[in-house]
């Protein structure tokens, strides 16, 4: 276990970021397991819940650079990864690149884009570099992307497909804040804009996080624990859930397919992820559990039945998680 | 002192197995029809071996029997451990025969034998336990006489005493044979444990179970009692052996700090990586001291 270590711990940057942002702590520490995790975060809520703010204040908090890219219909691949433009000058094809070189790219509303457009951005977040023209050309390290969706308004968008969804390490729900923490909004931003806190760790902080979490002890029994929670999706039958009419039905009736082994792999990685932020060497049981329904709520195909019983995406994955138990 | 050990790392196995067979799902379908402990003695005495038998009936043709969590014996020196499965078309009898002797006089409970098994009749998994045992331990019969003798009474009462002592033991012996060959002959479903009639055991307060935690843990500093005795701690809090260390601790019996303090070195010394455990295994041995104070 000895990896090299950061001088701050990622704890700090949690309290950082919970400094400027008011409540969502959830979504705050999501969006760090996944630096940590190298691996990127499906954002979904409705406006106004403070998503940009976050992944704006979480590059910040790393002196990294940031770019928003808005989706939209008439987007174009090029409008994100750049394009080659002819210099009249030189006689020659000179590279632009787009926004998604930067350290946290925020993908707003990713589903308003098309498909060659969200299969650009996938691309780049799955190989981590990006080809223009005739040149590959690799993305700063790291490299996050923060993508929302907005669950309210589904007309005129474009359906992730699933094997694309399957690329986000997690998909995370982003809820609406409490009366406290609304008042706390009030008083904060309402009177001047809160700055976020700049260069609260650095970049090679990151690095040396993200080797520690590399490091992390996951035991036998947890590997163990992570494939039953993976296979428990792909096998709904032996699980019952009651319906909003209180009828007990069983989840196989609701997924269509369950968690792919990419899931496997991310359950274990946030796990890992989790025990460095609670300043530990190994991962337990509790770092799974609390990262299961963020890592399997996008990757199980629930069909039409979920809605038409009633049944919450959360509940029937509550239920599924609980049904496995822990060693 | 190694036998002992070696003993001891046996019975925190069986305790080991229990959650983690349990977690796995494989559990053996058995229609359990009895399940005892007894003694061959309600009076042990003292640095005098006796034994402990669980005996188990089942309909099944069976060939082991797995998931069975013996009483943590703490208070006892284990000197042996054997096993028989009678095996046949008609139904299965398990035997486990627990040799210990006793070192101090005074009131001895004994904790049932746990088995958990999936009922064959409903196909529900199901923990049966045996009764428990309350004896008592009496001094031990040699000491008067060899405080006489080295206190120099006359030759004379010493070679008596001698000849009493070589009845006495002559007797026991006779008596004991007596007792073996009829336990082997006896058709051991219908054989009355000896100790069937002992009053209700006095309840096991949670310091007792982890004072045993604690010998079982210094005796055999591996993962595996770790994690035995990591579920022994939980079920003597009442908690639900598949959750996880957050929800064992919302629970009320663990929110004092010696206790949250022991379940968390408990959680390290189940988890953490092999250059970590002797470490955590200290810190949870260290823990389980205070919360017993």
């Amino acid at each position: 276990m000895s990896e090299a270590r950061s001088t701050r711990e990622p704890g700090t940057l949690v309290a950082a970021l919970s400094e400027t942002i008011v409540g969502q702590r959830h979504v705050v520490e999501a969006l760090l397991l996944a630096l940590l995790s190298n691996g990127h975060v499906l954002l979904e809520g409705p406006p106004g819940l403070a998503k940009t703010l976050a992944c704006r204040s979480i590059a910040a908090a790393l002196d990294g650079s940031f770019k928003r890219i808005q989706f939209t219909p008439d987007l174009l691949p090029s409008d994100i990864v750049g394009t080659r433009i002819f210099d009249q000058r030189e006689s020659a094809f000179g590279t632009v690149f787009g926004p998604i070189f930067a350290n946290v790219v925020l993908a707003d509303e990713i589903n308003r884009a098309p498909a060659k457009v969200q299969s650009a951005l996938l691309e780049a977040m799955q190989e981590h570099q990006v080809t223009i023209g005739p040149q590959t050309h690799p993305l700063p390290d790291p490299f996050v992307v923060m993508a929302t969706m907005n669950p309210l308004d589904a007309e005129g968008t474009y359906a992730l497909p699933v094997a694309q969804m399957d690329r986000f390490l997690m998909k995370v729900v982003v809820g609406y804040p409490t009366r406290d923490e609304e008042l706390q909004i009030l008083d904060r931003f309402a009177v001047a804009d809160t700055q976020p806190l700049r260069g609260v760790a650095t970049l090679e902080d990151v690095a040396a996080w993200r080797a520690q979490a590399h490091a992390v002890h996951v035991d036998e029994k947890l590997k163990h624990y992570i494939v039953e929670l993976v296979a428990v999706t792909r096998e709904g039958d032996r699980v019952r859930v009651t319906t909003a009419a209180g009828r007990s039905i069983s989840c196989g009736e609701l997924i269509d397919y369950g968690a792919s082994p990419r899931a496997t792999l991310a359950l274990a990685n946030l796990a890992r992820a989790r025990a460095v932020l609670a300043g530990r060497d190994f991962a337990l049981p509790d770092d799974v559990r609390a990262v299961a329904p963020d890592a399997l709520r996008h990757r199980i195909g629930f069909n039409y039945r979920l809605a038409t019983e009633g049944v919450a995406v959360d509940r029937a994955i509550d239920a599924l998680v609980s049904a496995v138990p822990a060693p | 002192m190694v036998r002992i050990r070696r003993l001891i790392a046996a019975l925190t196995l069986a305790l080991a197995g229990l959650p983690l067979c349990a977690g796995a799902q494989a559990l053996q379908r058995l229609t359990v029809q009895s399940f005892t402990l007894s003694s061959d003695t309600a009076t042990p005495h003292v640095d005098v071996p006796f034994h402990l038998v669980v005996t188990l009936h089942v309909r099944e043709n069976i060939g082991s029997i797995g998931n069975i969590e013996l009483p943590l014996l703490a208070s006892l020196d284990l000197l042996g451990d054997e096993r028989q499965i009678n095996a046949a078309p008609g139904g299965s009898t398990y035997r486990e025969i627990i040799s210990v002797t006793a070192h101090t006089p005074g009131a001895l409970a004994i904790a049932p034998a746990v088995l958990q098994a999936v009922d064959a009749r409903d196909g529900h998994a199901k923990q049966y336990s045996t009764n428990g045992l309350s004896l008592k331990v009496v001094g031990s019969p040699s000491t008067a006489p060899l405080l006489n003798v080295s206190q120099g009474a006359s030759v004379g009462w010493a070679f008596a005493w001698v000849g009493i002592w070589i009845v006495v033991i002559g007797a026991t012996i006779a008596v004991v044979v007596a007792i073996a060959r009829r336990g082997a002959t006896a058709d051991v479903r219908n054989a009355p444990p000896v100790v069937d009639e002992a009053p209700p055991l006095p309840p096991r307060t949670l310091e007792d179970q982890l004072r045993d935690a604690l010998l079982v843990l210094r005796a055999d500093p591996q993962r595996l009692t770790a994690v035995g005795v990591r579920g022994a701690v939980w079920r003597a809090i009442g908690a639900d052996e598949g959750e996880t260390l957050s929800a064992v601790l919302r629970l009320h019996q663990a929110g004092a700090e010696p206790m949250r303090t022991l379940l968390i070195a408990l959680e390290r010394a189940a988890f953490t990586y092999d250059a970590d455990l002797p470490n955590a295994i200290e810190d949870a041995c260290v823990a389980l001291e205070h919360a017993i104070e």
